[in-house]
């Protein structure tokens, strides 16, 4: 029943899409001489439809050939004002009613127009081909078909009613204490974790004492190593010992990394820093804070070892170049996970595995 | 009410050999309790549970004593090398992008890098001269000057090839070295990468490991009788399906290979059906076929070797997920295309 239903209402709707509307379909409001075309049939759409493939190379034309834009336009007399070829977009978003509405960022002509991506980089395209496929299967847990898991006790729990202000109570936190894990899913080809960004941190300790030139270097180390601009912070707590005072010094300086420089890092960081540390057992493998968030530290004499530093390591006062805290977020959900992804990525680690 | 009652039907299920139940493994079978279209309407009625159930027990002893052989297979693999060629599309976009963000960023702090009167300082001024920009990888291209408009490139232009990238480079990294070297009448030479394509894939030799750097090769074994498959052989009694996709691997392709299995359970399987089944007179069941289950195994180092194979092997290939289709049969390709990545 329900098919022959599905079949009529789809023999209505068809013959519909081949009747030109007597309204334009388009929803442009300017006018132009091929909205006024006679009778344009689907068949000619179609063949206006490019042939040629980008994946493959096509063969240009002689006028194609011929063509020199600079050439053209110094040959031109009298100049055009610049406002006549020249888009600025708006200054301000002023809504969705207001007529000049700036374009989307992602419009070179936008104001808010970053540039990117310029690269496929290589441990974007490992993870693809091999890390992840294999993950998969290291992770797949078999259950006959019809398998129900038992249920769990909820994470929460109730308030047993002994007293009588219990009630209205919000749901008391897990045993152990109060705070809510992340949920573990089962690995499918949905949640295959993956790194999502890393954050380089540094805490510049001479910088409390008011010498920024320590602050300075390492905002510029940092910067060379990540390809982003870096972040400055101020102390918040006061630790008198340290020279520490709330908001007296700046401190520490931060780079998030995300996408591209994200995945170039990481490959630098895997294949030429890490193995060239001396004496450097690996990651320890108790790092972590529970939700796949894997942090670990590199001596100034590791940070020295970047090709961007070692290229010019002469500009760079040698006893300022920083340490660093690099922590690596990944979607994984466990700790656990998060260690299988990055070993399988090279990152070394060593000791004794947590137990859960 | 409950159609499992239904006393005609049950001698019928009782009657022929249930294909549902030779489908799941038996320690499936055991853990869970089966439904089938008749348990499945009578889920409502209370009692019919424990009827269903005892119907069930009486349906997995099967009348005919048949059974497929179960074999353990190995997909061993070597993963991609190096990364893949960018299509036309993907180069024009990346190169486009390098120069849109040539006009965006700030311009190149050359104090920082170069310390001034140096021979470094020297080389780098005469290199900016002629390409005009700090960037090695955008081709000729000013974002300050007049004509920075001009920043799209023509049709046929190479600027974009990573060859040419690659070109620039060495010969900036040659320049370098002759700039600082003691002795000017020698001549640097700066260690070029190696090329993505191999001896081997010019010669097609699809032994070897060192072809296809950008895909993933696959193991393939050729048996006496002349089909090509990933190495298999039959699971023996009180053995997992991984131990015995170890010693696969061993009695078919020799010791001479590190290997590593992924995880213990299989990625695929290929069901094979006779088309006659036969009698095993030992154990009086009847033979219906093969059910090869894929464990998947990366190679690490090595070669495989099968001069002594036990398993009626004659020869190897190393072959990526195309060639592997021309190879074996159609039907053994279905089953296994995929569990093989793409790439």
């Amino acid at each position: 029943m329900a098919a022959t239903e599905s079949s009529r209402y789809l023999a209505r709707s068809l013959p519909r899409a081949f009747v030109r509307s007597p309204r334009p379909q388009h929803l442009c409001s300017r006018r132009s001489n091929s909205d006024h075309a006679p009778s344009r049939s689907l068949s000619d759409d179609l063949n206006d439809l490019e042939s040629a493939s980008t994946l493959t190379k096509s063969t240009p034309g002689p006028e194609v050939q011929s063509f020199d834009p600079l050439a053209k336009a110094r040959s031109r007399k009298t100049q055009l004002p610049s406002s006549r070829y020249q888009y600025r977009s708006p200054k301000y978003d002023r809504g969705p009613l207001h007529p000049h509405r700036p374009p989307p960022p992602s419009d070179p002509s936008s104001r808010l127009f970053v540039p990117g991506p310029f690269s496929l980089p290589r441990v974007g395209q490992t993870w693809e081909s091999t890390v992840a496929p294999d993950i998969m299967t290291l992770c797949y847990v078999h259950n006959p078909p019809g398998f129900k898991p038992p249920p769990k006790a909820p994470r929460l729990r109730e308030w047993d009613d002994s007293s009588p202000y219990h009630k209205n109570r919000p749901l008391r936190g897990p045993r152990g204490g109060d705070v809510l894990r992340l949920l573990r899913k089962p690995i499918t080809f949905r949640n295959i974790p993956k790194i999502e960004r890393i954050t380089i941190h540094s805490y510049v300790k001479n910088a409390a004492q008011g010498n920024s030139a320590y602050l300075h270097t390492a905002g510029m180390v940092v910067q060379a190593i990540s390809n982003v601009r870096v972040q400055t912070f101020k102390s918040r707590a006061s630790i008198p010992a340290w020279g520490l005072s709330p908001g007296r010094d700046t401190i520490a300086c931060k780079a998030e990394l995300g996408g591209e420089n994200m995945q170039h890092f990481l490959g630098k960081l895997i294949d030429v820093v890490m193995p060239k540390i001396k004496d450097w057992p690996g990651v320890k493998a108790t790092s972590g804070d529970n939700s796949g968030n894997i942090t670990f530290g590199l001596e100034p004499s590791g940070v020295a070892l970047f090709p961007e530093i070692e290229v010019n390591y002469d500009m760079y006062p040698g006893h300022m170049i920083p340490g660093c805290h690099i922590t690596l977020h990944t979607t994984a959900t466990a700790d656990k996970d998060a260690r299988i992804l990055l070993s399988a990525m090279g990152i070394p680690f060593h000791g004794k595995v947590p137990r859960y | 009410m409950a159609s499992g009652s239904n006393g005609a039907r049950r001698i019928a299920s009782l009657m022929r050999p249930s294909l549902a139940d030779s489908r799941v493994c038996r320690s499936c079978q055991e853990t869970l309790v089966r439904r089938n279209y008749s348990t499945g309407t009578a889920q409502a009625a209370p009692e019919t549970p424990s009827a269903s159930s005892t119907s069930q027990s009486t349906v997995t002893t099967p009348v005919l004593n048949s059974k497929h052989i179960i074999q353990a297979g190995v997909v061993l693999s070597r993963p991609p090398q190096i990364t893949r060629d960018l299509t036309p599309f993907e180069k024009s976009f990346f190169f486009y992008q390098k120069r849109l963000n040539e006009r965006l960023v700030l311009p190149f702090t050359k104090y920082f890098y170069f310390r001034p009167k140096t021979p470094l300082d020297e080389d780098w001024k005469r290199k900016v001269k002629e390409r005009q920009t700090a960037a090695r990888d955008i081709g000729k291209y000013n974002a300050y000057s007049k004509d920075a408009w001009n920043d799209e490139l023509l049709v046929g232009a190479t600027e974009h090839e990573p060859e040419n990238a690659m070109e620039t480079l060495v010969k900036d990294a040659e320049s370098i070295a002759n700039a600082t070297s003691q002795d000017a009448a020698k001549k640097e030479e700066v260690p070029k990468p190696a090329p993505r394509v191999t001896e081997a894939d010019k010669q097609g030799d699809q032994k070897s490991l060192n072809r296809l750097l950008q895909r993933t090769l696959y193991l393939l074994v050729q048996t006496n009788e002349g089909y090509w498959k990933f190495p298999s052989s039959p699971v023996q009694t009180e053995e997992t399906l991984r131990a015995a996709a170890e010693r696969t691997l061993e009695q078919a392709a020799g010791i001479n290979m590190n290997t590593w299995m992924v995880g213990y359970h299989p990625v695929g399987h290929h069901v094979y059906n006779l088309r006659r089944p036969k009698m095993d007179a030992a154990s009086e069941t009847q033979i219906l076929g093969e059910k090869t289950f894929f464990m998947k195994g990366r190679i690490m180092a090595g070669q495989a070797d099968l001069t002594k194979n036990e398993q009626n092997l004659k020869d190897f290939k190393w072959l990526s997920k195309e060639e592997i289709a021309q190879y074996v049969l159609p039907q053994y390709y279905s089953n296994i295309k995929n569990m093989l990545p793409d790439r």
